[in-house]
């Protein structure tokens, strides 16, 4: 069955924290590029738009043969912007509910699924595993778990994977990074999913090991 | 968005080599006439960047100056086109124009047949030949002159670059070879199958 949902990969960025030289989306785990594992769990999605910028054209070979009904769209700034203006490239010009990933999440498949199967807006948070974590406090409220507050301050139990799912008319265009968008949008509803960046060549050592146990 | 003169509402511009049509023209016409290997390299060489389109167009109208008009468009209406494409212009003719650097006298006939508007390059005919070319269409220039700096175009070629560049949603579309590299570097947004093509033009209605 297909899943009448926009999801939007932004994989635009030179991955320069990482320092590999690519685009975090070409980074190879498991035999195979980060891209072609988050592709691998969207079979079911009708709609997807994948953001590039630098290497635009490696990622585009690199995605074609496994899949060529995505849309590519271009973010020619991608040097002086950050996830938040892909995201609002991605997802102009479509009326369903937006799902965006960033290029650098692995997500466990069986989480993802049911993360798609909402149909309310909604964060996905997880227990801290990266080096510079983007924390995000939640409460329990009568109808489930809520994200009230994001913080880059030490010491959070819970941090925002990067991963949400928004209307289209609720994704404004900023410099910044995506919890940026939603700050203004608090509380929003959250559910934890089991997920692992790669951000740093620490969490890329990580990422190998995440994806042998997958 | 530039919006139709009459009904006020947003153009699409298409390209036609390689983008309505599923093959490029000029090589299908020298196949019949027994010129291809010839017409392919100008073709491939105008494609990859590596001569100009203006010359490389005249060249190779010279190349097919003794065939038959009459014969042209036979060959060009046997060409496959991409059907859901078509579908697409038909439903919306009054927004849609073709922009190719294709003569009139070649390819009027297949715009007539799909019922479209279009903007060309321009021949003069006698006795079912072309005596002479009287305009190269620039593609850029006249897109812009026509539709102002704020439609959508769809193409592929080296020549629809700044057709591309001055649109407001520019798709490369990689239907039938790899869009070129200046396509790319100033496109919006990249498709490679004519379904999923037609299924973004329609989010843009």
């Amino acid at each position: 069955m297909q899943i009448p949902k926009t999801v939007v990969i932004s994989c635009a960025g030179i991955g320069s924290r990482l320092g590999m030289g690519t685009t975090k989306a070409l980074i190879e785990l498991g035999g195979k590029p980060l891209i072609i594992w988050q592709l691998e769990m969207l079979e079911e999605v009708e709609d997807i738009r994948i953001v590039v910028g630098f290497q635009a054209e490696d990622v585009i070979k690199t995605v074609l043969p496994f899949r060529r009904d995505v849309i590519f769209v271009f973010n020619h700034n991608y040097l002086s912007t950050r996830t938040a203006a892909s995201l609002s490239l991605g997802s102009r010009h479509t009326k369903n509910m937006v799902v965006s990933l960033d290029g650098d999440l692995l997500i466990h498949p069986e989480d993802f699924k049911k993360f798609l199967s909402l149909d309310y807006e909604c964060i996905g948070y997880g227990i801290p595993s990266t080096e510079e974590p983007v924390y995000v406090e939640i409460f329990k409220g009568e109808d489930g778990e809520w994200a009230k507050s994001f913080t880059r301050e030490a010491g959070g139990r819970y941090e925002w994977t990067g991963l949400v799912q928004l209307w289209p008319d609720n994704i404004v265009n900023t410099t910044g990074h995506v919890y940026q968008i939603l700050e203004p949008q608090l509380p929003i509803r959250a559910m934890q999913i089991r997920s692992q960046e790669v951000d740093t060549n620490a969490d890329y050592i990580k990422a190998l090991e995440w994806v042998k146990n997958l | 968005m530039t919006r139709n003169k009459k009904s006020g509402e947003v153009m699409f511009l298409f390209d036609l080599d390689g983008t309505v049509t599923r093959k490029e023209i000029l090589p299908e016409i020298a196949k019949e006439v027994g010129i291809y290997n010839e017409i392919k390299l100008l073709t491939d060489k105008t494609i990859s960047g590596k001569i100009p389109f203006y010359e490389s167009f005249l060249h190779r109208v010279k190349l097919f100056k003794d065939i038959p008009v009459s014969r042209v468009r036979n060959i060009i209406a046997e060409i496959p086109l991409h059907e859901e494409i078509v579908r697409f212009i038909r439903e919306y003719k009054e927004r849609c124009c073709i922009v190719t650097g294709n003569l009139d006298v070649w390819v009027d006939e297949l715009c007539d047949r799909i019922g479209v508007d279009r903007l060309t390059s321009k021949a003069v005919c006698r006795n079912d030949k072309i005596v002479e070319i009287t305009h190269v269409l620039d593609k850029g220039e006249a897109v812009t002159r026509h539709f102002g700096d704020n439609f959508v175009a769809v193409g592929e070629g080296n020549n629809d670059a700044e057709m591309i560049k001055n649109a407001g949603i520019g798709i490369a579309f990689g239907g039938v070879h790899q869009p070129a590299k200046s396509v790319l570097s100033c496109a919006t947004h990249a498709v490679f199958e004519e379904e999923i093509l037609c299924r973004f033009l329609r989010q843009l209605l």
